[in-house]
């Protein structure tokens, strides 16, 4: 059972930190009520069972449907077919990706029903598309990443001039959105897939990544684009506070079950169609990997229901309440302090980070380790909630004065830093913003919010997700930056 | 050079490990006067009724390749097994191999043509260089003869490169090329390879060359 301990293993090293983060501020600065710390450390032991079970699935699942998916886009050698399949692929994830749903709903609520959820829904989805396809043309026909990005950024840039500040926060958080759990393994795999066919082994090796970053963009540009055209400057409403104070430890796991399970059947479904139909029309793979893949589709099932229940009933509770009684504090340093060190460790318990950092590591034959990757993107989220929550204190820094400077700062690194890690830090934005930060971090943000005089729990509470996205992109590049320095021969020297 | 080095017999040492252990292979190998390494991945298998049900029997591996004469070899293979207790189930396996002859590296920079080439028809040629080179390596063979090449992807770090990032190791991508080629033309391939990558110079990589017994499917 080597193997089964061994990822259990590698799982409890990535959820204690946050467990016990949290179980130290329980004894210290903010004692949580008993059954509110029960359904907590229920939650974590949920996360860490579906969180195993849930890579186990996107390792025999997810990860070789996407690089025979790959593979088989760039054998066609028939552009048409590339830009076809991405378009398809890239909408039918998209739309039935449970995290867009919610953003949708809100946005929905926000703007008084102006803008319907269904209508998001599809805009973002075309965008989402769109890109795809461009992302993969790119890697067919070896355009430089950090040029491409460049393009992309600057039209963004344009067209946040004509969005209004609050369209920004949510075309920001789009893009967090739209790369869930199961989104992001399926293309990061994908781009291997196309990639790793090439006979240059270096560019192969570097556009194993970005696929996720280039595809992110289209949400932004999708959200603005329709920002400007509904001419909408207005953000009323308010969310409706669904945090449920029950004192009930179990109800909350059952209440959330049924909902859960329908929506990732849901967005589970047109991946597991899609391998079918290609299965039946090019794969032509033998009965046992079959067998394999869809056993890893079960995995994947079982593993994100446990990980999001636990998430959902156990922890977004506690986030919120920490948020809202760390603000009730005196000294407001806790707030940043302490959001730094939840952000910190909350990114290790991300499912996707978990893909993406033993991607990298696959890739580059274990040149660039985890643990680098996962320090780098530790500090990058550690820092984005902490500038978070100095946001919500200090009401007079908008959100656009981080992600501005931050965005023209990331692209211009791009230039700079070795080619392999601008496609990790543009895919790690998107990775980072998962379903662990899109609701614990996100419940904490609102929830200090809500305690504090003069934050709005709504234009706070929106852009957190954009933070989140854009910090990992300074870190990974500056982390590039420094492999670039340290990685050159100093030795050679001495044997001349 | 030092002189008694030309003769010595060399060693190829070959760890198979479970993953993230390579690195502290090398390591310990290097303190017992190993003077580098080169890891690649691997994928081993575990035979288990209830994981094989599951289908979960892909176990990560990395694959550890390192030189020295023989009887650094040995020492450093004992201090290993000493260390990492490969006579545990689970712990990873260890073994040595000969080797013809290896250039690049300044243990023994000759070649070694000790062994009898009687009835060996065919050598293993393995080149180790840096990332990105193993295209021109296969076309300097290619080009006097050699019918092709099959490229792995690796990293490594042999005694120039020796910096550190977060107390972590830096050990830069690498590419290892193996071409078997008919025991006449070894010489004619490995010496274009060595004057096309330069391997003759420090820090370009290193070419070794192994005997192979039999041959099925190079024409």
């Amino acid at each position: 059972m080597n193997i089964i301990t061994e990822k259990v293993k590698e799982v409890l090293f990535s959820v204690l930190p946050i467990t016990i983060i949290v179980l130290i501020l329980n004894f210290t600065l903010t004692p949580l009520d008993t059954p509110l710390l029960i359904r907590f450390i229920i939650g974590a032991i949920l996360i860490i069972l579906g969180l195993s079970v849930f890579l186990f699935g996107v390792d025999i699942g997810i990860t070789p449907l996407g690089k025979h998916m790959g593979a088989f886009l760039t054998k066609t050698n028939k552009i048409w077919i590339v830009v076809i399949t991405g378009v398809i692929l890239g909408f039918f994830i998209s739309v039935a990706e449970p995290d867009l749903h919610i953003l949708a709903g809100q946005v929905d609520a926000v703007t008084g029903g102006l803008v319907s959820k269904i209508g998001i829904v599809i805009i973002v989805s075309v965008g989402i598309a769109l890109m795809l396809s461009l992302g993969l043309i790119r890697i067919v026909f070896n355009f430089p990443l950090y040029k491409l990005l460049s393009i992309l950024y600057l039209i963004i840039f344009g067209l946040a001039l004509f969005t209004s500040s609050g369209f920004l926060a949510i075309s920001f958080d789009a893009s967090g959105a739209t790369t869930g759990a199961l989104t992001v393994p399926f293309i990061l795999a994908l781009a291997l897939g196309v990639s790793s066919l090439k006979k240059d082994s270096k560019a192969s090796e570097k556009d194993s990544f970005g696929l996720v970053g280039v595809t992110s963009t289209g949400a932004i540009i999708a959200v603005m684009l329709m920002s400007i055209f509904t001419s909408n400057d207005k953000i009323s409403g308010s969310l409706e506070n669904n945090i449920i104070q029950s004192d009930s430890i179990i109800a909350p796991f059952i209440n959330k079950l049924p909902h859960l399970m329908i929506e990732i059947f849901f967005a589970l479904l047109p991946v597991l169609i899609i391998f079918l139909i290609f299965q039946k029309i090019s794969f032509r793979l033998s009965k046992k990997a079959v067998v394999k893949i869809l056993k890893g589709f079960l995995y994947t099932f079982i593993g994100l229901i446990l990980f999001l229940t636990g998430v959902n009933a156990g922890f977004m509770d506690v986030g919120s309440i920490l948020g809202q009684r760390i603000a009730s504090l005196d000294n407001m340093s806790y707030l940043v302090i302490i959001g730094f060190v939840l952000g910190f460790v909350t990114i290790l318990a991300e499912p996707a980070v978990y893909v993406l950092t033993h991607q990298v590591e696959t890739v580059t034959s274990g040149y660039v380790k985890r643990k680098v990757v996962l320090l780098a993107l530790s500090i990058g989220v550690g820092i984005a909630v902490a500038l978070s929550m100095l946001r919500i204190i200090v009401p007079e820094i908008q959100l656009w004065h981080y992600l501005l400077p931050g965005y023209i700062i990331s692209i211009m690194l791009s230039f700079f830093s070795p080619k392999l890690f601008v496609g990790i830090a543009f895919d790690s934005g998107g990775v980072a913003s998962g379903p662990m930060t899109a609701t614990f971090i996100l419940a904490f943000a609102q929830g200090a919010a809500e305690a504090l005089e003069g934050a709005n729990v709504l234009v706070d509470g929106f852009g957190m997700i954009a933070m989140v996205a854009l910090t990992p992109i300074l870190a990974l590049q500056t982390l590039g930056l420094i492999f670039k320095i340290k990685a050159s021969k100093g030795g050679i020297k001495k044997y001349e | 050079m030092n002189n008694y080095l030309d003769k010595c017999e060399i060693e190829l040492l070959c760890i198979i490990v479970n993953n993230g252990l390579g690195s502290k292979i090398i390591r310990v190998a290097k303190q017992h006067g190993i003077l580098g390494g080169t890891v690649f991945l691997g994928k081993g298998t575990i035979k288990n009724k209830v994981l094989e049900f599951l289908d979960l029997t892909d176990i990560n591996k990395e694959i550890v390749i390192m030189f020295s004469d023989t009887k650094t070899a040995n020492n450093a293979l004992e201090e290993l097994d000493r260390v990492f207790t490969f006579k545990k189930p689970n712990h990873g396996i260890a073994f040595s191999t000969s080797v013809k002859s290896l250039i690049g590296t300044h243990q023994c920079s000759n070649i070694n043509q000790y062994r009898s080439e009687n009835n060996i028809m065919y050598d293993a040629i393995y080149v180790i260089v840096e990332k990105g080179k193993a295209e021109s390596v296969v076309e300097a063979a290619t080009k006097v003869g050699a019918k092709g090449g099959t490229i792995i992807n690796a990293r490594g770090s042999g005694i120039h490169e020796t910096s550190k990032l977060f107390a972590m190791d830096i050990e830069p991508e690498r590419e290892i090329v193996l071409i078997l080629s008919e025991s006449i033309n070894t010489e004619i391939i490995t010496a274009s390879i060595s004057e096309e990558l330069k391997i003759d110079e420090p820090g370009n990589g290193i070419i070794f060359i192994q005997s192979v017994n039999n041959v099925y499917g190079v024409y």
